[in-house]
């Protein structure tokens, strides 16, 4: 007989009792009474999940067993990761010493040593706050006073605000997926922390108060706008006051002089999300610096776990680990694509770096379905903005139509870092053999534009953002893709996998994108472009041969 | 006109430059450091103020000594008249809030304070594109960021840039703002120097500089007994030369800290790939094949 019947309770109580299930034999007669009853969908799939995580521990791999020479340091991070038992883990560490003898792996398994044995020393040490004054008594004026430090110590943070960027008085698509990506967080985070927390949208602008339900629709419970028709255009300084100052109402700060309000209880926002755009960007950086806290930028993965950090610049405590709840994990890829880093803002004894801020790459998540029905509470922000923050004026604006369009072409001819030896050349190269075809654009890989290569004036046109293919750049879909020295990173694979064939030209035999190509052509692509070049412009490979040859 | 622009060092990311370990991970130890490639864009920026202008120009990186080179590479682009560096093991692993407020600090630290300030859009290593604008959050100017053209008024005292928005719409807007002001190039920064005696201009400055950093070098080569510090034109500042409290730079001052970094996973293969010998005729006349469809016509 299990001990709680499922029909019998709302599905709201059911999550916390769920959750404390640790027969998986017992959630099988409960999701037999729920099908039996009541068989509501989100209550079979909470009983189904917890079924699924208990079977997934009990399949854990037993340490003693593994080989530890066959685990890359991240699985062995991710495995040490649920050891408790010290003795285990040091037996693990004399058998890494004994193998590969690998630093890094070596540091995974000493740090959750020390997390475990540096807990029991807990208490112990009570962190005492030192003045700057006196801690560095050298330096006569304290960075803490200079006017750009106006952070907060203990303060209290909830909600997830998004900022909804608009453009000609409507949202851009981003911020459509940023709601819908915040939805999700927050339903997520309210049910695991046993919270009631908002996703909260934030507009500035001229005429912004139109798009409320549209911002509720896509998932918005509290919607904050500020209008003034001096903010037609985005300009960094009045824009960033302004969200500043709602971020800043009510709460302790209220106290201080801030304005206090009957819509906001906390002091600060928990998490900010903006749109990695030119201007979301700005925006990003120019709020989380006002507030004192940090962000990441460019981010296409976002989640909320607790978090154990050892890093004494945020536990205060060389050698000791200490777990931080409720971190926003920002993942990004990093260093021109060749990593993904995983990014987390963290409070520092005395100084709380709160809100945890993010921007996202437009595209890297799905615009929601709108629900027209859903509601939203909408509070007009009201505040003077004087003119010195508006000393930046747009006197002019133009829709640039010179962007480069890649799509919709027969053929897309793409070049990578294979170039590299010489750049110019390998760029003419790549034209040459666009305009051998009919109707082709000509495209690059990130590596390209983020390179330090110089190109002579007249293909230095060619090289810019608007030209890349990929996950930052543009997805094309043409009937045959050339890709030229380009090896394949994941993300260069998103914006062009759709093409019908797909060519690739790389001296090295094992690239990646030797895997998600049709025709793979080992070879130097300063040899074989001028090659294919000839055979195109004259319809057939043998003439081109004979041609060559003549020469 | 007084100009400051900022720069940073950054791996080398060219083919064959980056070095991985065996997991994957760049070793930053192995890769050598060079010019942030976007940094050459405000360094552009500033060099047609100066030519066009007149006025001096200071570089200013914060990092380990060995900047210095960075330093000296940029010397010679920018045609600057000095060079600072903010070093110290304190400002060490600092996010993008800490090294603006340790810039912005060293600018203040300047005898005179500048007219503009130029810095390049993103690193190539930690690509955030926050540390301009908030360097210029803390000096409190009028900010124009990802501008593509600039032109000066110094009678008027004002600045005049066209600059590049994203949305769904890309636009490109001119703005106006009172000087001093905060530059944020983007890459697609042109310098235009529409009169010959700009041009003229140019070339001396260019031949000035060329050996102003060759002497610079002498003093960063360690077969020669000259010690940089020496140099009249570059200054190095640490934390206490700055007032700069520890706990608010480096990595003790960071908001963020890097919780993990993975390998950027492999794209799973879903084609099979027919391998092609270029010597082999046979071979890539099933390439061309595919190609001669698609042909330009006569």
């Amino acid at each position: 007989m299990v001990e709680i019947d499922p029909t019998e309770h709302e599905i709201a109580d059911l999550g916390p009792k769920i959750k404390d299930i640790e027969d998986a034999d017992e959630l099988r007669e409960m999701l037999a009474l729920e099908e039996d009853g009541e068989d509501r969908v989100p209550v079979k799939t909470l009983i189904e999940d917890r079924i699924e995580k208990l079977e997934a521990d009990d399949e854990e791999v037993d340490p003693d067993e593994i080989e530890l020479a066959e685990l890359t340091v991240a699985d062995l991070a991710n495995l040490v990761r649920d050891i408790e038992d010290v003795d285990v883990l040091e037996d693990l560490l004399d058998r890494e010493k004994a193998g590969k003898d690998r630093k890094t792996a070596k540091d995974r398994i000493e740090s959750q040593i020390e997390a475990i044995t540096g807990g029991d020393d807990e208490g112990g040490e009570e962190l005492e706050y030192v003045p700057p004054e006196e801690k560095h008594p050298d330096l006569d004026h304290p960075t803490a006073d200079k006017q750009w430090v106006e952070g907060l110590d203990g303060g209290e943070y909830r909600d997830m605000w998004v900022y909804c960027e608009t453009q000609h008085g409507e949202l851009i698509d981003v911020s459509r997926e940023m709601l819908g990506k915040a939805r999700e967080l927050m339903d997520e985070y309210n049910e695991e922390y046993d919270e009631s927390e908002k996703v909260v949208a934030v507009l500035i602008g001229d005429d912004v108060a139109d798009l409320t339900d549209e911002v509720a629709a896509y998932g918005a419970d509290q919607i904050l706008y500020h209008e003034d028709p001096r903010l037609e255009r985005f300009t960094h300084k009045a824009y960033t006051e302004a969200f500043v100052d709602m971020a800043r109402a009510g709460g302790q700060l209220a106290a201080e002089g801030m304005e206090d309000v009957d819509w906001k209880e906390y002091d600060e926002p928990r998490y900010t999300v903006f749109p990695a755009t030119n201007n979301g960007r700005d925006l990003s950086a120019l709020v989380q610096g006002e507030l004192d806290s940090g962000l990441a930028s460019d981010c296409s993965g976002l989640y909320i776990e607790n978090a154990m950090i050892s890093n004494p610049a945020k536990t205060g405590v060389p050698g000791d680990s200490k777990e931080f709840e409720r971190i926003l994990h920002m993942k990004r890829p990093d260093f021109s694509g060749f990593e993904y880093s995983t990014i987390l803002c963290i409070d520092k004894p005395f100084r709380d770096f709160h809100p945890q801020g993010a921007s996202v790459i437009p595209g890297s998540f799905e615009i929601p379905e709108a629900d027209e029905e859903r509601e939203a509470e909408v509070i007009e922000h009201e505040m003077d903005l004087p003119e010195e923050w508006l000393a930046v004026e747009v006197t002019d604006y133009d829709a640039l139509d010179s962007g480069v369009d890649l799509t919709g072409h027969d053929v897309v001819v793409a070049m990578g870092r294979g170039i590299g030896t010489s750049p110019t050349e390998g760029i003419e190269l790549g034209l040459d053999l666009v305009e051998a075809f009919d109707d082709a654009a000509f495209g690059l890989s990130r590596g390209v534009i983020t390179s330090s290569y110089s190109f002579e004036g007249h293909v230095e046109q060619y090289i810019g953002e608007d030209r890349q293919i990929g996950e930052s750049g543009q997805v094309v879909e043409p009937d045959v893709y050339i890709a030229a020295g380009i090896s394949g990173a994941i993300q260069h694979k998103v914006g062009m996998d759709e093409a019908d064939t797909i060519i690739a030209i790389n001296t090295d035999p094992d690239a990646d994108i030797r895997g998600f190509s049709d025709y793979y052509i080992q070879g130097d692509l300063f040899e074989v472009l001028p090659r294919l070049i000839r055979a195109v412009e004259d319809g057939d490979l043998a003439t081109a041969v004979a041609e060559a040859s003549d020469d | 006109m007084r100009s400051v622009v900022l720069t940073k060092g950054v791996p080398d990311f060219r083919e064959g430059q980056v070095s991985f370990d065996e997991d994957g991970h760049l070793e930053r130890g192995k890769t050598p450091t060079v010019m942030n490639p976007n940094d050459k864009y405000a360094l552009r920026a500033a060099l047609q103020t100066k030519v066009r202008n007149e006025g001096q120009v200071s570089l200013m990186s914060m990092g380990p000594p060995g900047y210095m080179e960075v330093l000296q590479e940029g010397m010679a682009d920018v045609y600057a008249d000095d060079l600072y560096l903010l070093s110290d093991r304190e400002m060490g692993a600092a996010d993008t809030w800490a090294t603006a407020m340790t810039a912005a600090t060293g600018i203040h630290n300047l005898e005179e304070s500048p007219d503009l300030v130029f810095a390049g859009f993103k690193t190539a290593d930690g690509e955030t594109g926050h540390t301009g604008p908030q360097t210029d959050w803390c000096l409190d100017m009028p900010l124009i960021t990802h501008v593509i053209s600039l032109d000066v008024d110094e009678d008027e005292e004002t600045v005049r840039a066209k600059r590049l928005v994203e949305g769904d719409v890309e636009e490109i807007e001119t703005v106006e703002a009172p000087m001093p002001a905060f530059i944020v190039t983007d890459a697609e920064f042109e310098p235009t120097y529409h009169r010959a005696e700009h041009r003229l201009k140019h070339k001396d400055l260019r031949d000035a500089t060329e050996d102003r950093a060759d002497e610079f070098g002498e003093y960063l080569d360690d077969d020669t007994d000259k010690d940089p510090m020496d140099w009249d034109r570059f200054t190095m500042w640490n934390h206490e030369d700055l007032n700069l409290d520890p706990d608010y730079i480096g990595l003790d001052g960071s908001p963020t800290i890097v919780a993990g970094v993975d390998p950027i996973p492999k794209a799973p293969s879903e084609r099979e790939a027919t391998d092609i010998d270029p010597d082999d005729d046979s071979d890539m006349e099933q390439v061309v094949e595919e190609l001669t469809p698609y042909a330009a016509g006569d």
